[in-house]
This record gives C-alpha cells, structure tokens and sequence, in this order.
C-alpha cells in the first residue's frame, strides 16, 4: 500500500440481497492534500461506497484502508481520523445544537478548551452560533447541515468524507465550506465527496473519479481526465461509450 | 370518493407495518429469520395470554360466580384498550412523522384522522379478541349457554374495544388541544398525560373510598336502577353483559350504535382541530439566543447516557411510557409515608388476613413491578432509527455504546428505587438490616431490568420504524421483556409473601439477591457477548440514510 495514501479502496465489491451489485471492483486511492471527487448517476453506488468508508456498511468483498488501518479489523482506528457528513443529515432532533457539539466532542475526546475555541470558530464562520442553544428539531435542512459540517470539523480529520455536502446549503455557507475544504486541503486532510454539481466538482477538485451501474469507468487528476474538455462534457462523454 | 380514499388509506398504512409484506418482499435472510422468530414470540404472548384468561375463568366458574365473567371480560378489554389507547394517542393520531406527505395528498383532515385510528384498532384487534374469546370459552364451559350466545359473543367482542379506545382517543385530542396553545407543547402534553394516568391509577382506590363512607347512595342516585356497580359505571360493559346473560337485543343494539356514533362524532370533532394541533406539536421555538460559554467534558458513557436523557424527555410518548412506573413509584412511597403502609394494605389487599411483617420482603419486588415495567434500554437501540449513522460512524465500541444506554436506565431508575424502599421501609417499620437488604435486593433487580431490556433491545433492534410508537408499545423488543417481566414479578410477590410466613427473612433476601445478581451478571454478559458479535448494521437498518 502506498504510505501517503490516506485512503485507499481496493477491489471493493457490494451486493444487496438478489445479487445485485450495487458497487463492483472499485479501487481508487486519496493522498493526503487531495480533494477528490466522486461524480456519477442517482444509484450509480457512491453513497454505496461512501458509507462503506466510514464503516456505516458492511462489505464482504476486497478491502478498505484508511490511513493505513482495515476498515474491517480496526474500524476504530479508522473512526478516529475520519469525519463524515451525510447527504441527509438525520441527527438528535431532541438535543439542541450545542449539546450535539458537545457530544460529538466528548466522543472524539476533545479537551473543554479545544471543543470551545473550535466551536465558537466554526458556528461563526458557518453563521449559526446563536441558533445552537435551540433544538435542532426546530432547523431547517441547511442549519442541520451546518451542525453535521461543524460536528465533522471540530475534531480535526485527516480525511473527511462528504456524501453531496452543497445540497441544501445557502450560498455563503457553501462559500465557506469550499473555503475549509481549500484549507484543510493545504493542511494536509484528505477529502473524498460525493457530487452531482459537475462545476463545482471541477473547480474544487484535483482528482476525480467517475462511477456507473457501480464500476468506476474512469478515474485520474482533472488534467488526464478532463484533456482541456469541461467535466461536463467528459463525464456525459464517459456515461455514453 | 371520501371513503374510497380512506379505505386506500388505511389499506396503505396496513401494508406499510405489515410483518407479511416485509418477509415477502424482503431478500435478507437473516432479517426473514427475525421476522419468522418474532412471530413465535408473539403467539407465545397470546398463548400466555390466552391461558391467564382461562385460568381467570376457572376461578370465576370453581367459586360460582361464572355469570360475573361478561362484565370483568368488558371490563379488562375496556380498561387494556382504554390506557394503551391513550399511551398512543400522541405519535399515531398527532405528532406522526408521516404527517405532512399526508396532509398534502387530497385527504380530508378527518379521513387522515380517523384512518389513523382505524389502523390502531385493526392492529390491536387480535389481542382483544384473544382475551374475549379465551373468556368466551371458559364461560361456555361453566355457564353452557344457549348456542347463539357464541356468535354474539364474537360479534360484539369486535364493538367491546371501540368505545374505550375513541373515549382515550378524544381525552388525548383534548390534551393536545390544549397544551397546542403554549410555547412548551410537548412538555405541557407530558405533564398533563402524567397528571392523567395518574389520576385514573387513583381512581379505583377514590371509588372505593366513596363507596366506604356510605356516599354511595349519592353516587349510585345519580346512575338510577343499575343494580351492578361496575357495569353501573360503565355502559358498555353493562350492555355486553345484559346481551350474553340475558340474551338483550338492546344491549347488543346500543353497543354496536353507540361505537359507531361516536366513531363519526368523536373523528367530526377531531378532524375540525386536527391541523392546528400537529401544527403546534410538530413546530419547536427557536429563540436563537444561544451565546458561546465555557463547555464541559464528559467521558462517552455519559455522552452516551445524556443524549438518552434528552431523548426521554423529548418525546411525550416515551416518557409517559418509560417514567410512568419510575413515578407510581414515587407517589407510592409519600403516600405510604403519610397515611401508613398498614393502611395501605389494607386498601389494596381489602381486607385479606395479611400482615405488614408478611408484606416486608415483597417491598422491593413491588417497587420493581413498578419501576422495572419498562426498562428504557428495551426500546432506545431500535429508538436510533435513522440516526444510527452516528453512533456507527463515531469511534466507538458497540458495548460502549450499550453501556452508556445501559447507564442511563440505572441513573433513572436506581434513585427512585433507592428512595422508595426507604419510604416503604420507614413506613412499615423495618429493622435497620433489612431495610439494606431489601435497597440492595431493589438495586440488583434494577441491574438485572437494565441488561435484560439490552439484551432484548438488542437482540430485537428494529430501525426502520416510521413512527416511534411502533418501538415503544408495538416493538417486540419491549413487549418480549414487558410481559413475562411483569407475570414473574407477580408471581414473585405471592412467592415471597409465601416463603416469607415459612424462612427467615434475612436469609431468603440474601438468596434473592445472589440468584438476581447472577441473572443481572448473565444478561450483561450476554449484552457484551452480542456486541462482539453483531455486524456493524443493525437489523433492520435503514439502507439509504
């Protein structure tokens, strides 16, 4: 395994029940400093794939490294350095916003200074700070959002997976998302998302692979991928042959 | 068109909790397993049921008093459906999930409201129809009565339910109404469902206390010319009586009547208010006040054990459910403490030769039937339901997790244990080293509902639930550790009275606490032995989250 890859998928195959192979044989790898993005139809197996990196679902077939550690036989290794932020944030609609903060923090071990000093940083960037006293049943899509992004960043990744993070986002949150996405990127993190907003895959991103019927049909940097066409037109390109 | 609609409604709903559907359609192996295993739970609950009726028959029919069995049967269909009824008012007929994608297909408000009802009715349908028609064949047998009592019986038994249930229906529309005109809805709804149950928990020993200071002619005055005071009380049973006994075509006519008026008053009612209420329910005050302060660290235990505690109390459904018995409990011991445990049996046991030396021992099974009536950690695994991702994407060890939902349920329940048997014990005048005893003895039983509502709740894990009613009162992870849990108690208290009169008391309490200690130890092993075990998505688990 290559030592600076943060994360690496290695013939990772899943079936549901029937058979049916909702990812078959996927291998990618995402280095530290990348920001990588994964594009394809609904149902071509990126959620499928996602969820499989940060150990949400289970998988018999090939094998998941994540900063050296088997997704399979150290989950919690994996865990610790990897943040995740689903499409459609389901989260303790009874705590209010800072008690799910606060408990995400204490999970991940975060001292009373750290947690504070990232909190306020975040909800501040993110516009939401005085909202966080308030239960997150009463947010709207884009401030739960918010919450998960925040919830994702206080404990500092190495790699952060995103499962479509502008959706629902108001267009300064999603300024600023892209914003920590470039900065933790210098940093070091690796960041590994899921879109279908092909611009935006393309200006953010440096790496990009593309999946149907759950088989990556292609994957590279931009350059090789794209040859001076649009992501557009190489992924509608990519889709037909 | 109305009533086209509903009936695909209801049908709909049906389908959507239908244990049939799911295993045809579902290809998961081991999830068709539970389904199958589930199954066998259930008809064993009815079986049990079923024999506890009969046995309640042989009773009535050994000491002559067969022809009583009508009215009790009325009576405990009436009373299950009455308070199970209201338990699930709030979470099936408002505050449901499904609420908007609902209202915004062309129903009425009504239709959406009675369907909703309707689907609560037909679902506990077989579980009313199990004790009627056990009682129905212990009364055959004693009373032989003429053959077209039978199918009046059957007929009327599917009428018997229904007026309880739109009565318990409409008090908990009232108490949604009402508390939909404050800030805090769901905590003044809590609060009031409280003050309620409670109340009805009162009401028999109220009646009884009328009927003793001779004001029952007062009472009975107001209800003129019935002559049995129960169904006196209570219509319904009278009518169902009056139909098997003596073969009324009146009480047969006005129950069936009677059900079906006020199904369409009770839903006209309803349906006229039913937007304004879940609107209320269903919107939260956000203040955004909130300012930055110094926060606090807190080890993944108790992380773990404060969601839960605001998981309790967010939802009205699960704290009227989960803290019922944690505050009978409570009240028990003031009320024991200021009129006297001595007083106390007597009202309860009504006059039967027993003493409070004979009670003593039995004082920590009593606080446990009512605090161990449910165990918060039989319903929170499945309670996660969409929210599952977290925990499973979090750094955690899966019996971290289950400790910390397994701390939760001792910080809830140990304090109240704890302080009633004090109270109890204080009141009845127990020696110092029984009273440690028997706190020790309450403790270890509270150990023992802790890990065994984890390992059924575990065990018995649904996720994809659409309303968290389904978990609490239908789930067969509560209703597998409620029942049986709830029977053994009942047969321990006799027990003990029993051995209590024949051993010393210090000496069976000490057995007692060893043999509970030893089930609590087994099931937390069993609780750790799971988590190793299990893969990393539960059954059931939602597959898109």
């Amino acid at each position: 395994m290559n030592e600076t890859a943060m994360l690496e998928i290695r013939h990772y195959s899943k079936s549901y029940g029937g058979g049916k192979k909702a990812a078959d044989d996927v291998s990618l790898s995402v280095m530290s400093g990348d920001i990588y993005g994964f594009i394809g139809h609904n149902g071509a197996g990126k959620s499928t794939t996602i969820r499989a990196v940060v150990g949400v679902l289970d998988f018999t077939q090939g094998e998941i490294f994540i900063d050296g550690h088997s997704v399979k036989d150290e989950p919690l290794a994996c865990k610790r350095v990897t943040a995740y932020i689903p499409d459609n944030p389901d989260l303790y609609e009874n705590l209010t916003g800072i008690q799910y903060l606060n408990f995400v923090a204490d999970v991940f071990d975060l001292s009373a200074a750290q947690r504070e000093e990232r909190i306020r940083k975040y909800a501040d960037l993110f516009e939401i700070t005085d909202a966080l006293g308030d239960q997150i049943g009463s947010y709207s899509h884009g401030m739960k959002q918010k919450v998960a992004i925040i919830s994702a960043l206080i404990h500092d990744p190495k790699l952060l997976v995103l499962d479509e993070p502008f959706v629902g986002l108001d267009p300064k949150a999603t300024f600023t998302l892209k914003q920590m996405m470039h900065e933790m990127c210098a940093k070091g993190t690796a960041i590994f998302f899921s879109t279908h907003v092909l611009d935006v895959a393309e200006k953010l991103c440096n790496k990009v692979a593309i999946i149907r019927h759950g088989k990556i049909i292609e994957a590279g940097t931009m350059q090789e991928l794209t040859e001076g066409h649009s992501l557009e037109e190489t992924f509608l390109e990519a889709d037909h042959e | 068109m109305n009533k086209k609609k509903g009936i695909i409604l209801l049908k709909t709903l049906l389908l959507s909790t239908s244990q049939r559907n799911i295993y045809r359609y579902c290809t998961d192996k081991k999830k068709k397993r539970k389904i199958i295993g589930g199954m066998i739970g259930t008809g064993l609950l009815y079986i049990m049921l079923m024999a506890y009726c009969i046995a309640m028959c042989v009773g009535y029919g050994t000491y002559g008093l067969i022809s009583s069995t009508p009215v009790m049967c009325a009576l405990v269909i009436s009373g299950i459906a009455f308070f199970f009824t209201f338990f699930k008012t709030n979470g099936y007929l408002f505050n449901f999930r499904e609420y908007d994608m609902l209202m915004s297909l062309p129903f009425e408000a009504h239709t959406v409201a009675a369907c909703k009802f309707a689907y609560m009715y037909i679902k506990s349908l077989p579980w009313y129809l199990s004790i009627s028609l056990s009682m129905m064949a212990g009364y055959g047998y004693y009373a032989r009565p003429k053959i077209y009592i039978y199918p009046v019986w059957i007929l009327l038994s599917v009428f018997l339910p229904l007026i309880p249930m739109l009565l318990s229906a409409f008090l908990g529309f009232l108490l949604a109404r009402f508390s939909a005109g404050f800030r805090k809805t769901n905590l003044i709804q809590t609060i009031l469902t409280f003050v309620l149950l409670i109340f009805c928990f009162c009401l028999r020993f109220i009646l009884e206390g009328i009927f003793k200071n001779d004001r029952v002619e007062e009472v009975v005055g107001k209800i003129s010319n019935i002559s049995d005071q129960s169904a006196g009380i209570y219509f319904p049973a009278k009518w169902f009586s009056d139909a098997i006994t003596k073969g009324s075509m009146t009480g047969i006519l006005l129950l069936a009547c009677v059900s079906t008026v006020l199904f369409v008053l009770v839903f006209f009612l309803v349906g006229r208010s039913y937007r304004n209420i879940n609107s209320a329910l269903k919107s939260h005050a956000a203040s955004r006040k909130f300012r930055m302060s110094t926060q606090k660290k807190h080890s993944v235990k108790q992380a773990i054990a404060f969601k839960e505690f605001k998981r309790l109390t967010g939802s009205t459904v699960y704290m009227t459910n989960a803290a019922l018995g944690e505050i009978l409990a409570a009240l028990l011991s003031i009320v024991t403490l200021v009129i006297g445990f001595d007083k106390i049996i007597a009202i309860v046991t009504q006059g039967a030769p027993i003493d409070v030396f004979m009670l003593q021992p039995a004082i920590p099974f009593v606080l446990y039937f009512l605090i161990g009536m449910m165990a918060t950690t039989a319903c929170s695994p499945s309670l996660e339901g969409k929210n599952y991702w977290i925990l499973q994407s979090l750094p955690i060890e899966k019996k971290t997790i289950y400790q910390g939902k397994m701390l939760f349920n001792l910080y809830l329940t140990v304090p109240f244990m704890v302080i009633s048997t004090l109270c109890l014990c204080i009141s009845a005048k127990t020696p110092a080293l029984h009273t440690i005893l028997y706190v020790i003895l309450g403790i270890a039983l509270c150990a023992f509902s802790t890990a065994w509502g984890c390992v059924c709740g575990i065990r018995h894990m649904r996720l994809d639930w659409e309303n968290e009613v389904e978990v609490i009162k239908q789930g067969s992870a509560v209703t597998i550790y409620l029942l049986p849990n709830m029977l053994v108690t009942m047969g321990l208290v006799v027990l003990v009275v029993f051995l209590g009169t024949k051993m010393d008391h210090v000496l069976m309490t000490l057995v007692l606490i060893a043999l509970v200690s030893v089930l609590a130890l087994l099931s937390y092993l069993s609780v750790i032995r799971m988590c190793s075990h299990s893969p990393s998505s539960g059954a059931g688990a939602p597959k898109a989250v």
